[in-house]
């Protein structure tokens, strides 16, 4: 047991089972991730404990909001969207928090929202989480560079187009710090259970599933010897993935600071 | 035996889906100032730089025609009234793009 699960246990412990089964995940949302056509698109980043659309954290200031956008053999180009986002108030099952929007006009290709937000203090845990986030939209089918590091400084590397998975389908990933892989990466996994309604900076009532167990809310896999995660895709929706803790002596402000990495997919019913 | 076979007829089907997975693909959009961007590709993400791109009128005249440039771009200024824009990859690998349907 590694010191941020032992943190999370004694967490867990203090503020009961219900909490202890969901984890943060940094989200950023837009409604498709395959397009058809290209157009203006919104975005929503939230930080937030997606499947029970529980509490919902206050963000800071993220440090780096940019797209990058690649169409077939085209070099990739980096575009800056920070100075684009506005503050908004997002409303989860039980509070509300701030979280950021924008919007982006999309064209033909992939295009890798990413995400190095400003860390969050975890008071219950006594640390800092810092989730660096990653989205791909794709736009016409036409495949960029999805599957190549955009160079956070911890990143999930997609193995197959977040994009184009139909439930049922695996999901792989390899999970990277400072570009190298972390072998025995451990990996969380939410399914988003609310639909965000955009209009309305928040979640929907209801849920698409119900967990069974506490264990079904909130799934831990570990990566192989290479950094290389595996997924069976069971429902059509959003899942997301977050690799915990991938630079165990890393600080923030003089405290622990936890250095995750997310990546989201969109799957579809046949 | 069976399995050789087995490896054999999954290498036929194999190839024959590669040639299939090629599919050509072109959007348009609408510059906003007066001038439309094709860009052109393939489904397999491989380059469409080269490929010739012609736009229409209504009556079928060729209004323009020129090829994608090397990042698989074509620009061209916007037709008064009708038009259609055809990628033409060759047979086959046709795309149409009703210029009433380009928008930014």
């Amino acid at each position: 047991m590694n010191k941020l699960l032992a943190a999370a246990f004694t967490g867990a412990m203090v503020l009961g089972s219900a909490v202890a089964a969901s984890a943060h995940f940094q989200m950023i949302y837009t409604p498709e991730m395959a397009l058809d056509k290209g157009g203006k698109i919104p975005l929503k980043l939230v930080f937030t404990h997606p499947f029970e659309a529980g509490h919902t954290m206050d963000m800071g200031t993220p440090e780096q909001f940019f797209v990058v956008r690649s169409r077939g053999e085209n070099a990739p180009k980096k575009t800056d969207l920070l100075k684009t986002l506005k503050p908004i108030t997002w409303t989860s099952l039980t509070n509300s928090g701030k979280a950021w929007e924008t919007t982006y006009q999309a064209r033909g290709g992939d295009h890798a929202f990413c995400l190095i937000p400003e860390p969050y203090w975890e008071e219950g845990d006594g640390f800092y989480i810092k989730q660096n986030t990653k989205v791909i939209v794709n736009v016409g089918g036409e495949p960029g560079a999805w599957h190549e590091p955009v160079g956070l400084p911890t990143e999930i590397v997609p193995l197959a187009k977040p994009y184009d998975r139909w439930t049922g389908n695996v999901f792989q990933g390899q999970v990277l710090v400072n570009g190298k892989p972390v072998p025995g990466a451990e990996v969380e996994i939410e399914y988003l259970n609310h639909k965000p309604l955009l209009d309305k900076n928040g979640f929907a009532k209801e849920a698409a599933a119900e967990a069974p167990q506490d264990s079904f809310v909130l799934q831990t896999i570990f990566a192989d010897e290479n950094g290389v995660f595996t997924f069976g895709i069971p429902k059509a929706g959003w899942w997301g993935f977050a690799a915990l803790d991938l630079d165990p002596e890393y600080t923030y402000k003089g405290k622990k600071c936890s250095r995750d990495a997310v990546v989201w997919l969109q799957a579809k019913d046949m | 035996m069976f399995r050789r076979l087995s490896i054999a007829a999954f290498s036929v089907f194999f190839s024959a889906g590669l040639a299939q997975a090629h599919t050509p693909l072109c959007s348009c959009f609408d510059n906003g100032d007066q001038t439309i961007t094709c860009e052109g590709g393939f489904s397999d993400g491989s380059s469409a730089s080269g490929v010739a791109l012609r736009v229409q009128g209504a009556d079928g005249q060729v209004l323009t025609k020129g090829n994608m440039n090397e990042d698989s771009e074509y620009t061209f200024s916007k037709p008064e009234g009708e038009y259609t824009v055809i990628f033409d990859a060759g047979e086959g690998h046709q795309i149409t793009v009703p210029g009433a349907e380009i928008v930014e």
